[in-house]
């Protein structure tokens, strides 16, 4: 082992060097900082410039510094859980709330009392004793091709499992959370027998198994191999919005809408949230951050690039998302979608919705 | 190969190698204690009942045809590179090794975008014929064969290399003998060349196929329901890592199987002539014939695998004009932490070969433990670390996380770097270490004088490989980093789970970049040594 020995003593000192002086993104890091340096640790699923530059507008405009680490949901509730009460972690960003019950479930949160926050809210959109708070709302809808249907062909949710739409439906794969949370709702709305029935019938009416992203259904009608698609309504807006003239033909040959459960039962919207974790200790700063997130500012940065809505219809809408149609948001509480989850991917298993 | 497993005491020598052991299996060990001892609960059941039958089934049926497909075009490829003169022998003998710098989920990005359709290959073909989406049947690579032939086409350069080396390692004594007993070129391929060459290959093939076991960012993509994407669907679907770890059993028992098959075969399979007076037989001419056909097969392969995806990319990466300015403190993370996985499985490795080299016990053993990491999911490992670092009781600060992560990829890619070094020690002869020993050398003596030295052009076509498979990792990198650490493949994934996929192209393109050099390296030294042997 003699050629080992100072191998691995060389390994060991440059591992610590490099942990120590370099840090790829930021060079000046935590350590350096001065003790009175308030820092603001995110855990966010999210993966946007324009976040960054948000983050940046609050560092600028509070000195305080902020942190992010960028990671899958699940990933970052495992870490979180491995951190326990010496997490780093304030803040955790998540896209859907299904995630945020996930996190709540968990015992990572805790409830933020804020008069103000419950306020700006609706109640819909933030858990009811503070465990995390909405700042960006998302639809699921159907995508389709004007040529075959019409707006009214989709008014409800059942009508993807009638026998006229054979062979005529993409879709991915169940496992991604939003046909989780949208299954969710329709056992919360319908039942667990019937929505079981309506993917089961689904699965019959897809023109191709399972596969790809949203982005992918909408191309796939545009190509024609199917013409009714199950998509969140941004990555519609995004196509229409993209610089290359190759998505705003798909885009332009396609149709969105937004389908309700029942007659007058509102749609499915889900939301991009933020909770406060267990470890979190100034609590004061994270209210702050979150306001800021929610002022017309943080709103303007948190959609302009995801083509998300804004929260709180006071905000004004990024460039495209006013081609959405008018929709009415159900309104089950959005803790279903997490409570709802693991039986929503029995089902899908069960209706053989890969 | 020496099949003798003898119990002793452990010597000197074997205590690293049990260390060695012992860190390498952690992290998939208490992913898989964890597992099997808290309870799996109602999500288990469900699985059990009504997945793991599918998943199981899918998994081996992809794994199967991919075994196939890499035999079938790569060997007979490898074969006509090392034997006969035809046009484009010297470029095809490297470059059929440049698909290894395109990790899988690259691969599948391209491959969806080029046949999906609205893609490119079915776009043409509706223009040329007029006809509509419904109207013609198209291979769909978001399948099962499809995820396959994906999978196959990253990793035949592991069979490829193998085979090629042991083709061009063979005497040419036996070869004359069959030619002049009247046997024609294909008898001598199918029966002299191929069985003799077998137990390299399957060394080979053992090493893709676990690797394509492990996958899980090409089969998610393809949306195929593999072992590999169920153990992170009930994960993510089902918030049960528990139940994921025991999916991960029966991922690694599959893995298993293929370990031991290809220890049975390379046990059984037929030895290289190790006589003083070998020599590289000459290279026969073709018929013009069978020049075009040998052309043809070695570009189609290149083309498929490698030259047509990474167009597409580039073509892509163009087309939205993604901007690179800031892929720099990416690129720089994924060199560091490449660089240093790779320092430390090399020695991972190194101690695994020695301690192997004279003792049948612990060849296994080694093996089998770097072939347990190999099998396993990143996602497993990484999760695995995560309940060590839980019941230690440490925080996952920067410079634990670190090493952690560097720890899963030692864990993870040992097995990579301790193939091409025992293949280089398998091709020593014994006497030499006889020699040293009868001339009263000592164990580490003769490990510093000797081995070391004789191992040096294995160590540099481990270090390659490690590299490249490093830089490619994905899942555990994803879960371990410390905030800051993004690498390619992070990135890369991110914008794709956002469905960025012009964003995504360019750090992808990066990626198969990074590893093209080292590809490069290690092509041009195998085609050296094989000149020089």
């Amino acid at each position: 082992m003699i050629k080992r020995t100072p191998l691995f003593a060389g390994l060991s000192l440059l591992i610590g060097t490099v942990v120590a002086c370099s840090n790829p993104t930021d060079p000046d890091s935590s350590e350096a900082a001065s003790p009175e340096q308030r820092v603001l640790t995110l855990y966010s699923s999210r993966h946007y410039d324009s976040d960054k530059t948000l983050y940046e507008l609050f560092e600028n405009e509070t000195g305080v510094d902020i942190q992010v680490r960028e990671s899958g949901a699940s990933q970052l509730l495992e870490t979180l859980r491995s951190e326990g009460d010496q997490s780093p972690a304030d803040l955790v960003i998540a896209a859907d709330a299904g995630s945020l019950w996930r996190f709540k479930d968990a015992g990572l949160t805790q409830p933020l009392q804020s008069e103000a926050l419950a306020a700006a809210i609706p109640a819909t959109f933030r858990e009811s004793s503070g465990h995390w708070f909405g700042l960006a709302r998302r639809l699921r809808g159907v995508a389709y091709d004007p040529s075959r249907w019409a707006a009214e062909d989709f008014a409800q949710w059942g009508a993807l499992a009638s026998e006229d739409k054979a062979g005529e439906i993409c879709v991915r794969a169940s496992s991604n959370i939003y046909n989780l949370s949208l299954m969710a709702e329709v056992i919360e709305r319908l039942g667990a027998d019937a929505a079981q029935s309506w993917a089961t019938a689904i699965v019959g009416n897809m023109a191709r198994s399972p596969q790809g992203g949203d982005t992918d259904q909408i191309r796939a009608i545009a190509a024609g191999e199917c013409s009714i698609a199950i998509v969140n309504h941004y990555y519609w807006i995004r196509l229409a919005t993209s610089a290359s003239a190759n998505d705003q033909n798909v885009a332009a040959s396609t149709a969105f809408t937004v389908p309700e459960f029942t007659e007058g039962s509102g749609s499915h919207v889900n939301i991009t949230g933020v909770a406060v974790t267990t470890a979190a200790d100034d609590l004061a700063l994270a209210e702050e951050f979150i306001a800021f997130l929610l002022s017309e500012q943080g709103q303007s940065y948190l959609t302009t690039e995801t083509k998300e809505l804004p929260l709180l219809d006071t905000s004004p809408a990024p460039a495209g998302v006013e081609q959405v149609p008018a929709f009415v948001a159900s309104d089950t509480p959005l803790d279903v979608f997490g409570e709802n989850q693991a039986e929503a991917q029995r089902l899908f298993d069960l209706a053989g919705w890969n | 190969m020496r099949g003798v497993i003898s119990w002793r005491l452990p010597s000197a020598t074997a205590l690293p190698a049990l260390l060695v052991i012992f860190m390498v299996t952690l992290p998939v060990c208490t992913a898989l204690f964890a597992g099997l001892t808290v309870g799996g609960g109602s999500t288990w059941d469900h699985i059990f009942t009504n997945r793991l039958l599918p998943y199981t089934a899918t998994t081996i049926f992809v794994l199967v045809l991919s075994a196939l497909l890499m035999l079938a075009f790569p060997v007979p490829a490898a074969w006509l590179v090392s034997r006969y003169e035809f046009p484009g022998r010297r470029f095809f003998s490297w470059a059929l090794i440049l698909p290894l710098a395109m990790p899988g989920y690259v691969m599948a990005y391209a491959w969806a975008d080029l046949a999906a359709s609205p893609g490119p290959l079915q776009s043409a073909l509706r223009d040329a014929t007029g006809w509509s989406a419904r109207d013609y049947w198209f291979p769909n690579v978001s399948s099962a064969p499809g995820l396959a032939f994906v999978l196959a086409s990253t990793l035949f350069p592991y069979v490829y290399i193998t085979a090629r080396t042991a083709f061009s390692m063979q005497t040419s004594t036996t070869l004359d003998a069959a030619k002049s007993l009247g046997a024609n070129a294909w008898e001598r391929f199918w029966r002299v060349g191929l069985p003799v060459a077998i137990p390299a290959i399957c060394g080979g093939l053992c090493l893709a196929l676990m690797e394509a076991a492990a996958d899980y960012g090409a089969a998610d993509f393809l949306g195929v329901q593999t072992l590999g994407v169920g153990i992170i669907r009930s994960w993510n679907s089902f918030g049960e890592p528990n139940t994921a770890a025991r999916l991960a059993l029966a991922l690694i028992m599959i893995a298993g199987a293929f370990f031991f098959a290809a220890q049975y075969l390379q046990g059984r399979g037929g030895t290289q002539h190790t006589g003083s007076k070998w020599q590289t037989p000459k290279r026969g001419r073709l018929s013009a014939r069978h020049s075009a056909i040998a052309t043809l097969l070695c570009t189609l392969l290149l083309l498929i695998c490698f030259f047509a995806p990474v167009s597409r990319l580039i073509w892509l990466s163009l087309e939205t004009r993604a901007s690179a300015a800031d892929l720099v403190p990416l690129l720089r993370a994924t060199l560091i932490l490449s660089s240093l996985g790779t320092g430390f499985a090399l020695i991972a490795a190194f101690v695994f070969t020695l301690a192997a080299k004279n003792d049948g016990g612990l060849r296994f053993g080694t093996r089998l433990a770097a072939a347990a990491g190999y099998a396993a999911p990143g996602a497993v490992l990484g999760l695995g670390a995560v309940y060590i670092l839980r019941e230690t009781g440490q925080a996952l600060s920067a410079s634990i996380a670190i090493l952690l992560l560097l720890w899963i990829y030692v864990s993870r890619f040992t097995s990579a770097g301790v193939e091409p070094l025992n293949a280089t020690l398998d091709r020593l002869p014994r006497n030499l270490d006889n020699a040293a020993r009868s001339l009263g050398s000592g164990r580490l003596a003769r490990i510093w004088r000797i081995d070391l030295p004789l191992l040096a052009p294995g160590t540099f076509a481990a270090a390659l490989i490690l590299f490249v498979e490093i830089l490619k990792e994905l899942p555990a990198t994803l879960m371990l980093r410390p905030t800051g650490w993004d690498t390619l493949a992070v990135r890369a994934h991110a914008y794709a789970s956002d469905e960025r996929f012009a964003q995504a192209m360019l750090p992808s393109l990066l990626i198969v970049l990074a590893g093209l050099a080292p590809v490069l390296l290690l092509s041009w030294r195998l085609s050296h040594s094989e000149r020089q042997p």
